[in-house]
C-alpha cells in the first residue's frame, strides 16, 4: 500500500512536470523557425536559440544574418523566439535569478538602457565578446553600454541616433528652411517654434508628459545622465543639464507649442495627420513617418538641437539595443556567429539599411553604397549618411543601473514642476528620494 | 460453516476498513503536499527573501531593513495611497450598482432577463487587453467619450483622461467598475433567489413600500453576501495590477501606480531588487488581513 501511495505521488508529479514542459514548448514554437524545441537545441550546437522582439526589425535582421552566415556554415541555423520586449526582460530576469541554466537562449537582445542592470545583477551570466570583434570600429557610446569592469559583453546593433525630423513645407510657409534648424540650441529651437506656431497655427512638437525620452536626448547630447559615472549615485539636484531640460520643457508647454499625446498610436497619428511640424526623436521613427506617403518630399532631418552649455553637441541617442551571449554550451559558436555578421560584415550592414532601414553603429559600414542613397521622401537628403555621421559624434554616457527607476521619480517631479512647483525644490526632492532608494 | 464465513467477513471488513483509512489519508495527503509545496513554501521563501537586499542574484541578508525602507519610500507610499483611493471609491460604487442591477433583473415582470443578465455579466469575461485597448480609444483626448461630453455641452475642452492625474484615477475606477459589477451582481442574484417570496408577500400585506422592502428586507437578507463580495473585492483591488498596467501604465507620473504594479516595477522594470519587492508584497498581506478583520467586525455587529 505504501508503495502505491508513492506511485500515486510521483505519477502526479510527472503529470505536473509534463504540463510545465508543454508550456515551454509552446512559447518556443512562436519563433519563426520553431519546429524544434529549446530542449532539443541544447544538444545540437549548430542551432542557436535567440530571444528578441520586433518581427519587422530585430527578427528580420537576425534572419538576414543567419542567411549570410549559412553560406560559409551550411549546418548553422537559428531558432528565433520572438516575444515582446517586456516579456524578454521578464523571462530573462526570472530564469537568471532562479539560478537554473537550462531553458536559456544562447543569444539575447537587450536594450542599452537596461544592459548595465543585467550585467551587474547577474555576475558570470554573460559571455565576454570583446576578443571576438574589433570594438574600436563601433561608436564608443554603443560599446560602453555593454562594458563592465573593462570587459565588453555586447555586439552593438541598432543605433538610436536622433534627428530633428521636420516638415519643410510648413517651415517654408513661415519663412524658414531646414538649414535654420541645423546646429541650433534648444532655446533657438523653441524661439523658431513660437514663430512658426504663430504663423501657421500648427503645433511645433508633440510629447507625452510621462515619456522623458526628450530629457534623455538632451542629457546625452551634453554627455551626462541622471546617475553619476558609478551608475548608481543619483545626479539630479546639481545637474545643470537636467535643470535646463526641465526649463526648456516647461517653456514649450507654456508657450503652447507642444501638442500632448498619451500613447504611441496617437503620437504616430499626430505627425501622419500633419498636426505637428517637428519630431525630435530616434531614427527608428523613419518608417512610421514614411507611412504618410502623401507627405513625401515634405520632410527633412536636421541634427538634434544641443543644450546651451559647454560640451553639448548636436548629436544624441534614444533607445537602441545590443546583442548579448549567455554563458553556457554554445557560447563560442554564438560569439563567432555574431562577430562574423554584426561584428564585421560591411555588406551585411548595407543590406540592413536597404531592406529594413536598420542603422548600425559600425563605422566602416558607412563607406558602403547603401549609405549614400538619397531618400526621395526626405527631399533627396542622404539621410543614412547624415545619421551615421551623427552617430559617431554621440557623447558616451554611463547609463548605469537606474535609468528607468529614476525616470519614474523624475516623471513625478516634472508633473509637479509643470503644475507650478519650484524647480530647485522639485529636483532636490527627487534627488533625496532617489538616494533613499539606494 | 457459518462461523467460518463470519470469520472471513470480519477479517475482510477489517481489511476494507484499513484500506479505507489508507485511501482517505492518501487523498488528504496529496493535496496537502501540493498546498505546502506551492503555497506555504513560496510564502516562507518570499518572507526569507524579503529579509535580503541587493540586485538580481547578489542578495545580502539585511534583516528588517527592507521593511524600514517602506516607510520612507515615496513611491511606495504613493502606490498605497492610490490603491486605497481606488478601493474606497470603487467598492461602494460597484456594490451599490451591482445591488441595483440584481434587484432590477430579479423582477418577475421583466422580459428578456437572460439577455440583460448576460449583458451585465459580459465585461467580466472580456479579454483584459482587448477591453483596455478599447477603453484607451474611447477615452483618448479626441475619443468618443470626450466628443460626446462636448456635444452635450458638459465640458468646453477635452478632458485628458490619460494625461491628468485626477482623471486618470477616475478612468481606472470607471474601468474596474465596468468590469466587475456584473460579476458581483451574479452573487446578489443568486442570493435574492434564495429569499422566501413569502416574506415580501407578508411585507406587502402590512403595507411596506418597495423602498422599505429593499432596505428592510433585501439588504439585511443579503448582508452575508455583501460582506463576502466586499471582502473579495477589497482583496482584488489591493492586488490591482491589470488595469493601471494596460490603461495608464501607472501614469501620469505615478498617479495611478498600484502596490502590485510597484512590485512589478521593482522586479522587472528597474534593476531587479527581489528582496525589496518581496517586502512590498508582504505589505499587501498585512493590509488584506487588517481590512478583512475590519469588514468582518462591521458585518457582524449589525447582526
Amino acid at each position: 500500500m505504501f508503495s502505491k501511495k508513492h506511485l500515486f505521488l510521483s505519477a502526479s508529479a510527472v503529470l505536473l512536470l509534463a504540463a510545465c514542459g508543454n508550456g515551454d514548448d509552446e512559447t518556443g514554437d512562436t519563433g519563426d523557425t520553431g519546429e524544434e524545441t529549446t530542449e532539443e537545441t541544447s544538444g545540437d550546437m549548430n542551432e542557436l536559440t535567440v530571444w528578441t522582439w520586433d518581427p519587422n526589425f530585430n527578427v528580420r535582421a537576425l534572419e538576414m544574418a543567419e542567411e549570410r552566415y549559412q553560406e560559409e556554415n551550411p549546418d548553422f541555423s537559428l531558432n528565433i523566439v520572438e516575444n515582446s520586449q517586456e516579456d524578454v526582460v521578464q523571462r530573462l530576469n526570472t530564469s537568471l535569478s532562479s539560478g537554473v541554466d537550462t531553458g536559456l537562449p544562447q543569444i539575447v537582445f537587450i536594450e542599452d538602457y537596461r544592459a548595465p542592470s543585467f550585467l551587474n545583477s547577474y555576475d558570470d551570466a554573460f559571455y565576454p565578446l570583446g576578443d571576438y570583434y574589433n570594438t574600436d570600429e563601433f561608436a564608443d557610446y554603443k560599446v560602453a553600454a555593454g562594458t563592465v569592469d573593462g570587459n565588453v559583453y555586447n555586439v552593438p546593433f541598432d543605433t538610436g541616433v536622433t534627428g530633428l525630423y521636420a516638415r519643410t513645407d510648413y517651415l517654408e510657409e513661415a519663412g524658414y528652411s531646414l538649414e535654420d534648424l541645423e546646429d541650433i540650441t534648444w532655446d533657438e529651437y523653441i524661439e523658431i517654434g513660437k514663430d512658426v506656431y504663430d504663423q501657421t497655427g500648427i503645433k511645433w512638437i508633440t510629447n507625452d508628459h510621462g515619456d522623458l525620452g526628450l530629457m534623455r536626448i538632451m542629457l546625452q547630447s551634453s554627455g551626462v545622465w541622471w546617475t553619476e559615472d558609478d551608475g548608481t549615485t543619483p545626479y539630479i539636484a546639481d545637474n545643470e543639464a537636467l535643470k535646463m531640460a526641465f526649463e526648456d520643457y516647461k517653456e514649450m508647454v507654456e508657450a503652447d507649442i507642444m501638442n500632448v499625446h498619451n500613447e504611441w498610436d496617437q503620437f504616430i497619428q499626430t505627425f501622419n495627420n500633419g498636426d505637428v511640424v517637428t519630431v525630435p526623436t530616434g531614427n527608428w521613427i523613419s518608417a512610421s513617418i514614411m507611412q504618410a506617403e502623401d507627405q513625401s518630399g515634405n520632410w527633412g532631418i536636421a541634427p538634434i538641437p544641443r543644450q546651451d552649455m559647454e560640451g553639448s553637441v548636436n548629436a544624441s541617442n534614444l533607445g537602441g539595443s545590443s546583442i548579448y551571449v549567455l554563458q553556457g554550451e554554445g557560447q563560442e559558436a554564438a560569439a563567432e556567429f555574431l562577430a562574423a555578421t554584426f561584428g564585421s560584415d560591411v555588406e551585411f550592414y548595407q543590406e540592413l539599411v536597404t531592406e529594413i532601414n536598420a542603422l548600425g553603429a559600425y563605422e566602416p559600414a558607412m563607406e558602403g553604397e547603401a549609405y549614400e542613397q538619397e531618400s526621395e521622401f526626405y527631399g533627396g537628403q542622404q539621410i543614412f549618411q547624415d545619421l551615421s555621421e551623427w552617430t559617431q559624434e554621440i557623447p558616451e554616457v554611463e547609463f548605469g543601473q537606474r535609468t528607468y527607476e529614476i525616470q519614474d521619480i523624475l516623471a513625478v517631479a516634472l508633473q509637479d514642476y509643470l503644475n507650478g512647483a519650484d524647480l530647485d525644490e522639485v529636483l532636490q526632492n527627487a534627488q533625496e528620494q532617489a538616494e533613499s532608494n539606494m | 460453516m457459518t462461523e467460518m464465513t463470519e470469520e472471513i467477513k470480519k477479517t475482510k471488513k477489517g481489511k476494507l476498513e484499513r484500506n479505507r483509512i489508507w485511501m482517505s489519508w492518501t487523498f488528504v495527503l496529496i493535496p496537502t503536499l501540493f498546498i505546502i509545496t506551492f503555497y506555504f513554501y513560496p510564502m516562507i521563501q518570499a518572507f526569507w527573501i524579503s529579509l535580503h537586499t541587493g540586485t538580481g542574484v547578489n542578495l545580502d541578508f539585511t534583516g528588517l531593513d527592507n521593511y524600514r525602507r517602506l516607510f520612507n519610500d515615496q513611491a511606495f507610499i504613493t502606490a498605497v495611497t492610490n490603491t486605497f483611493i481606488f478601493f474606497i471609491f470603487q467598492i461602494p460604487l460597484m456594490i451599490i450598482l451591482a445591488l441595483f442591477f440584481s434587484v432590477l433583473l430579479n423582477q418577475k415582470t421583466l422580459h428578456f432577463k437572460g439577455i440583460f443578465r448576460t449583458l451585465v455579466f459580459l465585461p467580466a469575461i472580456t479579454s483584459l487587453v482587448a477591453y483596455s485597448l478599447i477603453f484607451r480609444y474611447l477615452f483618448s483626448n479626441d475619443g468618443v467619450v470626450n466628443q460626446a461630453l462636448m456635444f452635450m455641452n458638459l465640458i468646453d475642452a477635452p478632458i485628458f483622461w490619460l494625461g491628468d492625474p485626477f482623471w486618470a484615477k477616475v478612468l481606472i475606477i470607471i474601468a474596474i467598475t465596468w468590469r466587475w459589477t456584473g460579476y458581483n451582481m451574479i452573487f446578489y442574484l443568486s442570493a435574492l433567489q434564495n429569499i422566501d417570496p413569502g416574506i415580501y408577500e407578508a411585507a406587502r400585506i402590512d403595507g411596506a413600500s418597495a423602498v422599505q422592502q429593499f432596505f428592510r428586507i433585501t439588504i439585511p437578507m443579503l448582508r452575508p453576501v455583501i460582506l463576502f463580495t466586499s471582502i473579495t473585492s477589497t482583496i482584488g483591488t489591493l492586488q490591482l495590477f491589470d488595469e493601471p498596467m494596460n490603461l495608464t501604465g501607472g501614469g501620469p507620473g505615478n498617479a495611478t501606480t498600484t502596490i502590485s504594479q510597484y512590485i512589478y516595477n521593482l522586479s522587472f522594470e528597474y534593476t531587479p531588487n527581489f528582496g525589496y519587492a518581496a517586502a512590498v508584497s508582504y505589505s499587501i498581506v498585512v493590509f488584506v488581513l487588517i481590512l478583512s478583520a475590519i469588514q468582518f467586525r462591521v458585518g457582524r455587529e449589525r447582526k
